[in-house]
């Protein structure tokens, strides 16, 4: 995929800022003569589901009326820096981005996991070991996400700092797989003794690939935290933003959406309130601090 | 039994069947080698080229990751390339970075990062040993970018359908020409008992002969004269008509030289009884002039009783030598001592002197007939062959089962051609003229199982011996 496939072109922001003023808030945006609209979407999920890819680009060129054009990355950074530098108009970014980039974004919408706005990082490891505390996988080789993720990465980071140890210290080596899904084959094929990975992913991928979650087990379970969030640059049209965000709320409501939210595990979103994420924040800080 | 299973000694019908099987079990065992080689052959360039297809195909995706040192990577690629490689089947595949340490393996609880890899690596045979016991075979590629060497990637194969393969063709080549051969040797054995069946059946015909006469092939069985078959019957029955018509011929001749016997005999006979008759003519000349004078009466009756015992002597005898065709199966001492009667006229009217020793006291089994009709001829051949004033001697007695029958002459000899007669049997064949009668003698010893011994230091001694017949035959023709 071009560059040039993310980044609007003709974009008239007066019709669609009055379209979005005009609309309600939780009915679909309509926008006036659109070229298109980009959303970019981190490894965070099933990051190989084309047909999933497909239908969110379907339902949301249909909410919003015009072609929406889903942007994927390999790393949380690359979608991150498009999305700080206006290059999409909204992304599903993890909070840990949210939260570094604080300053430069706006909440669009929190997707809801059990009927919350919340999820937890787990670590884990091979079942057939025989570990039953975190403190066990010292001396290992640990997998990591991505250096960007809260759950694949921060959250363990954080758990360190608490005792006064680093990944680098803790672990023999760590690695980084770029994909919670990753994180789980490194566990499960015993490449890594343990693993950081998202909460919401391994569970539900226990239903979707149970052969290889079978393979894992979870050892360490944080504490709540604010779900990653669908984010705009506060650069982008607050029009635009709040007609996405209006589409992804909607989405219990229309029959693919429901299909989305099926295959997502998710219960529908809304808005969020960025004091979601201050735990995300309070981590960072001590992650920054004492690393 | 182990001499009926000598190779000479096995029916062609089994021998060349035999060889047909040995032969194809050495073609067999030739082909299924070469096969088996140029298999191995095949197999050996079809894992050299799934190992250049694999090793390379992985390499060109591991290389960025090599050079980034990135384990995550370097798994993924292995892990996917588990599922995507159908052939070769890789146990395990790894990949040494250039401080021979393991950066990932296909396998990471085996072969962990940072590892060892296994000390194998180090002696990898080329071309592999795809005969390996373990069914596994290591293979390595280097890899190197710009000149700089990132490390290896290595993987373990299971070379184990490989050896299937092989002992699978081994096996099928084994099952196969073993079936070829059983078919082989069916086919060989069904030919060569066609074709063998018209000496099969000449030979069982010959095995069948009795009395020298041997049974023919009906003409409604046999083959067309064309054939080689056909050809060979018929020469067969031309051959058993002929020995047919020899038998028959010296039957014949047998039977001519007993009737010639019989004139002989006759001559005697009638010299026998014609000799007391010029006495009864005296005598009863003498009953006719002085028949009153009762002393003349009676010694004229003396002279007549004599000369009629005389007569009756002879013609007794002759009665007994010539009584019945059917064959006595016994010897009595009288059936010996009546020749006596038969030869001593001979013998006197040679001049000759008779020596007559019988020492037979009880009956012996051999045919009698048979036995009056040898001594009877060698006894009237001496007398023939003896000059006057010599003496002609017989002597018969029994030892051990055996008759023996001894005739002396003090005469010139035999001739060479009674001798060749004597010595050799009746195989010989049919004298042209004279000596039928030794033809004769030579034919009954044989029959009878005997022997014919000569000695001619002074004159001649002919010794036969007939030994005792069989049980069986002792029992009385009904």
């Amino acid at each position: 995929m071009s560059s040039g496939a993310f980044v609007r072109k003709g974009f008239n922001r007066r019709q669609v800022l009055g379209a979005a003023a005009a609309s309600a808030l939780f009915a679909p945006a309509v926008i006036a003569k659109p070229t298109s609209v980009s959303f970019g979407l981190t490894p965070v999920f099933l990051d190989s589901d084309i047909k999933l890819i497909s239908q969110i680009e379907t339902y949301l060129s249909a909410q919003l009326g015009v072609p929406v054009t889903l942007v994927k990355r390999r790393t949380y950074m690359e979608i991150t820096s498009l999305l700080v530098a206006g290059q999409l108009d909204a992304a599903w970014i993890c909070g840990l981005p949210f939260v570094q980039h604080r300053s430069q974004l706006q909440l669009v919408a929190v997707p809801l996991y059990l009927g919350e706005p919340t999820y937890r990082s787990y670590i884990i490891c091979n079942s057939s070991d025989a570990i039953g505390d975190p403190i066990e996988t010292r001396g290992g080789i640990h997998a990591f996400s991505d250096p960007d993720s809260n759950s694949g990465h921060l959250v363990t980071a954080a758990w360190l700092a608490g005792m006064n140890e680093t990944p680098g210290s803790f672990f023999s080596k760590t690695i980084f797989t770029y994909g919670h899904r990753n994180v789980i084959r490194a566990v499960a094929s015993g490449l890594a003794h343990s693993g950081s990975v998202d909460g919401y992913v391994w569970e539900v991928m226990r239903e979707v690939e149970p052969e290889l979650i079978n393979k894992s087990k979870v050892i360490r379970r944080s504490e709540l935290m604010g779900f990653p969030p669908i984010a705009s640059s506060r650069a982008t049209d607050p029009g635009i933003a709040r007609a996405i965000g209006a589409a992804l709320i909607n989405m219990p409501n229309d029959p693919l959406g429901q299909k989305i939210l099926a295959t997502l595990r998710l219960d529908g979103f809304r808005q969020g309130e960025p004091q979601l994420f201050d735990s995300i924040a309070a981590a960072w800080q001590r992650v920054r601090r004492d690393g | 039994m182990i001499e009926r299973l000598r190779p000479s000694r096995l029916p062609v019908a089994i021998k060349i069947p035999l060889l047909i099987a040995i032969l194809m079990v050495v073609v067999a065992a030739g082909i299924s080698k070469a096969v088996l080689q140029r298999l191995e052959q095949s197999q050996q360039n079809h894992f050299h080229e799934l190992k250049a297809v694999y090793l390379e195909g992985l390499a060109t995706a591991l290389k960025p990751y090599m050079i980034r040192r990135d384990p995550w990577e370097v798994f993924d690629v292995l892990d996917r390339a588990r599922s995507g490689y159908s052939a070769p089947k890789a146990k395990v595949t790894l990949v040494v970075g250039a401080d021979k340490k393991v950066l990932a393996s296909s396998d990471p609880r085996a072969f962990s990062i940072g590892a060892l890899p296994p000390s194998e690596l180090a002696s990898i045979l080329l071309p592999p040993d795809l005969d390996d016991p373990s069914g596994e075979v290591w293979i390595k590629r280097d890899l190197y970018e710009a000149g700089v060497h990132l490390g290896a990637v290595a993987a373990l194969i299971d070379v184990t359908s490989f050896q299937e393969a092989r002992r699978e063709t081994l096996f099928a080549l084994i099952g196969f020409n073993f079936l070829l051969t059983i078919l082989l040797a069916a086919i060989g054995w069904m030919v060569v008992r066609r074709a063998m069946q018209p000496l099969v059946r000449l030979s069982d015909l010959l095995s069948r002969s009795t009395d020298g006469r041997l049974p023919t092939v009906p003409t409604s069985e046999l083959p067309p004269p064309d054939t080689e078959a056909g050809r060979a019957y018929r020469s067969y029955n031309s051959a058993a008509a002929a020995i047919d018509e020899r038998e028959a011929l010296l039957k014949r001749l047998a039977s001519e030289e007993r009737a010639s016997l019989i004139g002989r005999y006759a001559s005697a006979l009638a010299h026998e009884v014609n000799n007391p008759l010029g006495g009864l003519f005296n005598a009863v000349r003498m009953i006719q002039r002085h028949g009153d004078d009762q002393t003349q009466r009676e010694k004229a009756a003396q002279l007549i009783e004599r000369g009629l015992t005389g007569i009756r002597n002879v013609v007794k005898a002759s009665l007994v030598l010539w009584r019945s065709p059917v064959q006595e199966a016994k010897v009595t001492p009288s059936d010996i001592e009546d020749l006596r009667y038969l030869v001593a006229g001979d013998a006197e009217r040679r001049g000759l002197i008779l020596s007559w020793d019988n020492q037979i006291d009880s009956e012996v089994p051999v045919l009698v007939q048979a036995v009056r009709q040898i001594a009877l001829n060698l006894l009237l051949n001496a007398c023939a062959a003896s000059p006057r004033g010599s003496a002609v001697g017989f002597r018969a007695f029994e030892t051990g089962k055996i008759l023996y029958l001894e005739v002396t002459d003090e005469g010139p000899g035999l001739p060479e051609e009674a001798l060749q007669l004597l010595l050799s049997g009746p195989t010989i064949g049919v004298p042209a003229s004279s000596g039928l009668g030794i033809w004769t003698v030579a034919r009954l010893v044989s029959e009878l199982n005997g022997e014919i011994h000569l000695t001619s230091e002074t004159g001649s001694r002919i010794e036969v011996r007939l030994p005792h017949h069989a049980e069986r035959a002792l029992k009385p023709a009904a």
